[in-house]
């Protein structure tokens, strides 16, 4: 019993964990088709948001949206200028893995040099431990289970049930036919870059209520999110959604079985073997669209 | 007034000039042909009327007596200047309703909710995309489905002027019969219409005036039948003939 709900647990939390990370980065490809390598600076920095709002007295209740919503206007911002003025040319994608890099060393160094280097921590969303099938787990990542699918179900119905979520769907798949039926296309892609630094806005903060926050602190889940975008499939941001769970199962079995040393090996032994078989990712269809 | 004034607009690549100097007015309720070999300049000719993907490099688009040359593609589609392309270009993840839909709710910010919805079942009832594939992937339709698909698209947004573009390439004899006469309805609905085909066949059972262009310019412009008759609009299209010592 012990196994199994040590496995599940550890499954759900980094799943949960993993598919925050993710989305945001899949929804910015699927939309404009760039990856935003400073996706974790800005986890980073959402966090810090967060920790200076609290540490000027805020509750993390008004602290934790007021930083999201902040981490919008940063989004819309570094859209404006490192991406949008870049849309159209060739070679777009790599210049923009060049160009958001860049940001986010700024905005890294920016931190170290406002909060230094010591190490912080903001509060958990609920705090104290619980016991679920003899594993001590903290309410913290209980509620990062609970409330990750609510945010990504938000999401859903934002992008399928709105008139916005469709234009951003049409969006994704062909530019000059979006303009062609009247949207505004630089609109859109500052809002979807600012819902991404929103959601990864959330992830520092999921990230900051349980471990130590440094200004480097999004360079290990920048990876584990292009590992499961490109794991689950760039084409859409469901895919990644379920390869972030599957991500986090797969290592929860292979701690429990073989130890975390040799878990990131056995994660990548699979993810390879899952991209020769399946090139486009595990969930992917062929074309790009926020399905 | 004519709906649409195009005004010595010209637009290079480079050296080449794609579009050269052309003028010409269409007035509001007609189906107006442009003609011309490949390379010509005709689908140039439209992207500087849209603004997708881009305007002109200089010369005036009014549109109902409003210039629109310097405007944003997506401002022009909201005036009632709708475009089809002519590779078929839909939302290939969207469902055949949501393209429609789309169209509706934001060419023409008059339209939300119910209100859309209706005039994007009215508009694919109208070419003839029938209830039961409304909830199918545009991407999964036939090319002269996704081909009406984009005209519903256009339609669904209300416009008061459609520029199509080769709307017959790729298709089969009977699918540019039904075409034909489905231009001629939309025509019917109080659309001005600005076609383009290299087909001459086509445009001549379509239009009341026809602009024939080469190489960027202006090679005739006037009656269809008068227009193709013309010896500089045959060399265009067929050569110089050479007659053997």
């Amino acid at each position: 019993m012990n196994a199994l709900a040590d496995i599940l647990f550890g499954g759900l939390f980094q799943g949960s964990l993993y598919a925050m990370m993710a989305v945001g980065l899949a929804l910015v490809w699927t939309t404009i088709g760039v990856f935003n390598f400073s996706h974790g600076v800005l986890m980073m920095l959402g966090a810090y948001f967060a920790w200076q709002l609290v540490d000027w007295g805020l509750t993390a209740a008004l602290a934790f949206p007021i930083a999201v919503l902040l981490m919008a206007g940063v989004g819309w911002v570094l859209q404006a200028t490192v991406v949008r003025p870049l849309i159209g040319r060739a070679n777009l994608v790599l210049v923009v893995v060049i160009t958001t890099l860049a940001a986010g060393s700024l905005i890294e160094n920016g931190v170290l040099e406002l909060w230094g280097p010591r190490s912080k921590q903001i509060p958990p969303l609920v705090a104290g431990n619980a016991m679920l099938g003899g594993v001590g787990v903290s309410l913290h990542q209980i509620a990062i289970i609970v409330v990750t699918p609510i945010i990504l179900l938000a999401l859903w119905l934002f992008l399928n049930r709105t008139r916005l979520g469709l234009a951003l769907r049409a969006v994704a798949q062909n530019e000059d036919a979006a303009r062609l039926v009247g949207l505004n296309v630089t609109m859109l892609y500052g809002l979807a870059f600012a819902i991404a630094a929103s959601l990864a806005a959330l992830a520092g903060i999921f990230l900051g209520g349980y471990r130590f926050m440094t200004p480097v602190m999004g360079a290990d889940p920048l990876l584990k999110a292009l590992i499961v975008v490109v794991f689950g499939g760039i084409s859409s941001i469901s895919g990644p959604i379920f390869a972030a769970y599957l991500i986090g199962f797969f290592e929860a079995i292979c701690s429990y079985y073989f130890g975390l040393y040799w878990t990131p090996a056995l994660l990548f032994a699979a993810l390879i073997l899952t991209l020769m078989i399946k090139p486009e990712g595990i969930f992917a269809s062929r074309s790009r669209g926020l399905a | 007034m004519a709906l649409l004034e195009v005004e010595n607009v010209a637009k290079a690549f480079g050296s080449l000039k794609a579009v050269d100097g052309v003028s010409f007015k269409v007035e509001a309720g007609e189906i107006f042909g442009i003609a011309g070999p490949n390379g010509s300049g005709k689908s140039t000719l439209f992207n500087t009327i849209t603004g997708i993907p881009f305007g002109p490099d200089s010369g005036k688009v009014r549109f109902d007596g409003n210039e629109i040359q310097g405007l944003a593609g997506h401002a022009i589609a909201r005036r009632g200047l709708a475009r089809t392309f002519q590779r078929e270009t839909c939302f290939d993840q969207l469902t055949v309703f949501e393209n429609a839909e789309i169209g509706a709710t934001y060419a023409n910010e008059a339209r939300s909710g119910a209100k859309a919805r209706d005039a994007a079942a009215e508009a694919l009832a109208f070419v003839g995309l029938a209830a039961p594939s409304w909830g199918r992937r545009a991407g999964e339709l036939s090319v002269f489905e996704r081909k009406i698909l984009m005209l519903a698209t256009a339609i669904a947004s209300d416009p008061r002027m459609l520029l199509l573009d080769e709307p017959a390439s790729s298709l089969t004899k009977p699918e540019i019969e039904l075409s034909v006469e489905l231009i001629r309805r939309i025509a019917a609905r109080g659309i001005t219409i600005l076609l383009i085909e290299h087909v001459l066949t086509f445009l001549m059972s379509l239009s009341q005036h026809l602009l024939v262009l080469n190489q960027g310019r202006v090679l005739a412009l006037g009656n269809p039948r008068e227009v193709i008759a013309e010896p500089r609009v045959v060399e265009a299209y067929l050569g110089t003939r050479r007659v053997a010592a």
